[in-house]
């Protein structure tokens, strides 16, 4: 149970940067999430929290205490690989006794450790089996297990769920809020699939290109990006962007051809319009719209069916694509009209910047 | 359809018929010496193979009597013992201190690492012949000439065997050292506990290797152990073959067949590890 405090880290190989400017605070049994695509410098930060990366400037303190030059094994943090990394040639016994056996703990102390990571992880009747013999989802929890006897102050998870298959990482998902639940330890986890991300964290930080995009909870991330890049990544399928021209007090060219009433004022001509696939309301082309509704017309291309919903991907006059969700069935019109939500609209300034109504809001 | 069925049946069946007989006409070669030598072995003395040619055994007795004279009236039992302690020192020596070195060369980065590891690799280019007059030498000065370390010592050093386990050790995945350091291993637990264990198989190759090559060394105990209570089985074999020998060649033979069977023995027991080590390897042992 600790909190951890990240102020102005770097990470550089040489000349090439890895993380930059990374400042971040997580308090204690706080469930948080690095996001981010491939590259992006997440699991670098992961593995310099651990004590496995140095770190080229700047400062990791868990409780205070700054970690930079303390060995792993002292930091008081344990870690689950994406490869489980479990010892082969060990027993699950051995697997998860081995750091206390390291810690040269007595006997009878670590039977009882073992015994009691055992029950909470339903590992009692594996104990004996070897890797070879276990399936992925004990795999995984013998990890787990060999992470939790160390009672560790922050638990570090690095993508443990991409190896199983899609029922048994949903199912191993609410093991983890659980286990969290339970042990209501400080956790890290890090992974590339935003819709874990969205489910796990209390805390989600969305990185890219070795900087942090933005920090909150899931949904205030959703409904609030600060930039392009954390609109487009948060949320499946991905946010729509139009380009339009901010004229007067209007926004004109919207996929070519229509127009709304800015919803406040900005200095740029050019901007991004988001808007989600919910926001836009598909309506059939002769159907009469109010004078004010912001209708964009589109050919049909591809629509993905899901039975209570159909995404339809539409081909806007400007060629810009977007996609409308329905929660009605799509009768297979060639054509249709996309109507926007103006309230659900977000405007992005030429720099990827969110253009807000006040001052652009900086993550914390 | 049986038509088109028959026709690739009978390929097959003609290929395996000329398999067949490549495999046993290289059984025949690869086996002959050695049922010849238990042939002239276990025959009643004074009657000559080569004069009354058979292929079998005639008298059990008189080769067991041929052994149990040449166990007990020459030096072979005190050989064997030299032999033996020469091989499993090697054998210790080497796999530990390969296995120590490939712990570093394979898992970790150090300065120099290339460049060190590219001097021993170079060192597997350099023919024994360069090197035995330097090393013997060397051994000289340090007084170990007809000691067991001057044996032992200078073989511990082993280019083929760090080869081996460092390519070995390679495979071992990055992530299960990290968990070990993690889980609060010190960088010695780390080679006994993790990456020893999951060495095995190639220090068993090792092993194998080491003992078939230690064995078999005539060169390296003849120049620097020529003191007769030194000699090893090589030698000693050696002095039964020497042209001045006043031995009968049944008992040149028994004394063969007595040097061969560790090997053999060694041989059956670890056939398949042999097999896959060889191929493991990628060169002959």
């Amino acid at each position: 149970m600790a909190e951890l405090d990240i102020r102005d880290v770097a990470k550089s190989y040489g000349n090439v940067s890895i993380l930059k400017d990374v400042n971040l605070h997580i308090d204690t049994g706080e469930f948080v999430v690095f996001v981010g695509p491939s590259g992006c410098g997440k699991s670098t930060l992961l593995r310099m929290i651990s004590g496995l990366e140095d770190i080229s400037s700047g400062t990791i303190a868990i409780d205070g205490q700054v970690m930079n030059d303390v060995e792993p094994a002292e930091r008081g943090i344990s870690m689950v690989f994406q490869s489980y990394a479990l010892y082969p040639h060990m027993t699950t016994f051995g697997n998860v006794s081995f750091g206390l056996r390291m810690a040269h703990e007595a006997k009878d102390v670590i039977r009882d450790k073992v015994a009691k990571a055992a029950e909470i992880l339903k590992l009692d009747k594996l104990l004996d089996r070897k890797p070879a013999n276990l399936s992925g989802g004990q795999k995984q929890r013998v990890a787990i297990g060999r992470a939790i006897v160390r009672e560790p102050r922050v638990f570090l998870f690095d993508e443990p769920l991409s190896n199983l298959d899609a029922e048994l990482r949903v199912q191993m998902r609410s093991e983890l809020m659980e286990l969290h639940r339970r042990l209501g330890a400080t956790m890290i986890y890090v992974t590339h699939d935003q819709v874990e991300a969205m489910t796990l964290a209390d805390k989600m930080v969305v990185l890219n290109a070795g900087r942090i995009q933005q920090v909150g909870a899931p949904l205030a991330l959703y409904d609030d990006p600060d930039n392009l890049f954390v609109a487009g990544f948060v949320g499946s399928p991905k946010m729509n962007f139009l380009a339009a021209r901010a004229e007067g007090d209007r926004l004109t060219g919207l996929g070519g051809q229509a127009e709304m009433a800015l919803p406040h004022p900005v200095a740029e001509p050019q901007v991004t319009v988001g808007i989600r696939p919910e926001h836009l309301r598909l309506a059939a082309i002769g159907e009469t719209l109010p004078q004010d509704a912001v209708a964009m017309t589109g050919k049909v291309g591809f629509v993905e069916q899901l039975g209570d919903m159909s995404y339809v991907h539409l081909a806007l006059a400007d060629g810009t694509n977007v996609i409308a969700r329905t929660t009605a069935r799509w009768g297979g019109a060639p054509e249709a009209q996309a109507v926007l939500d103006p309230a659900k609209v977000l405007l992005f300034g030429s720099d990827g910047q969110r253009i807000r109504s006040d001052r652009p809001k900086h993550h914390a | 359809m049986t038509d088109i069925a028959a026709t690739p049946r009978t390929g097959i069946e003609v290929w395996s018929i000329l398999r067949w007989v490549l495999a046993i006409l290289a059984t025949i070669i690869a086996v002959l010496p050695i049922w010849w030598m238990i042939n002239v072995v276990f025959s009643v003395p004074g009657e000559p193979v080569v004069i009354n040619p058979r292929l079998w055994p005639t008298s059990l007795s008189s080769g067991l009597g041929k052994i149990h004279m040449i166990l007990t009236e020459t030096e072979y039992l005190r050989a064997y013992v030299v032999s033996l302690l020469y091989a499993l020192l090697t054998i210790a020596g080497v796999t530990l201190i390969g296995s120590m070195a490939a712990f570093e060369f394979a898992l970790f980065d150090f300065p120099g690492r290339r460049l060190l590891f590219s001097l021993v690799m170079l060192s597997l280019m350099v023919p024994v012949a360069v090197t035995i007059i330097p090393t013997y030498l060397l051994t000289a000065e340090l007084g170990w000439l007809n000691t067991m370390q001057g044996l032992v010592v200078p073989g511990l050093s082993s280019a083929f065997g760090l080869f081996l386990l460092v390519q070995f050790m390679r495979s071992i995945p990055r992530d299960m050292i990290e968990a070990a350091r993690l889980d609060g291993a010190s960088h010695f637990d780390i080679y006994w506990h993790i990456v020893l264990p999951l060495s095995r198989n190639a220090l068993i190759t090792l092993a194998i290797l080491t003992f078939m090559k230690t064995w078999g060394n005539y060169m390296w105990p003849l120049i620097v152990a020529p003191r007769p209570e030194m000699y090893t089985v090589g030698q000693v074999v050696g002095l039964f073959n020497s042209p001045y020998s006043h031995q009968t060649v049944d008992v040149v033979m028994t004394a063969n067949l007595l040097a061969a069977v560790p090997p053999l023995i060694f041989f059956l027991i670890f056939q398949r590890k042999i097999v896959e080590g060889i191929a493991m390897s990628g060169s002959k042992g």
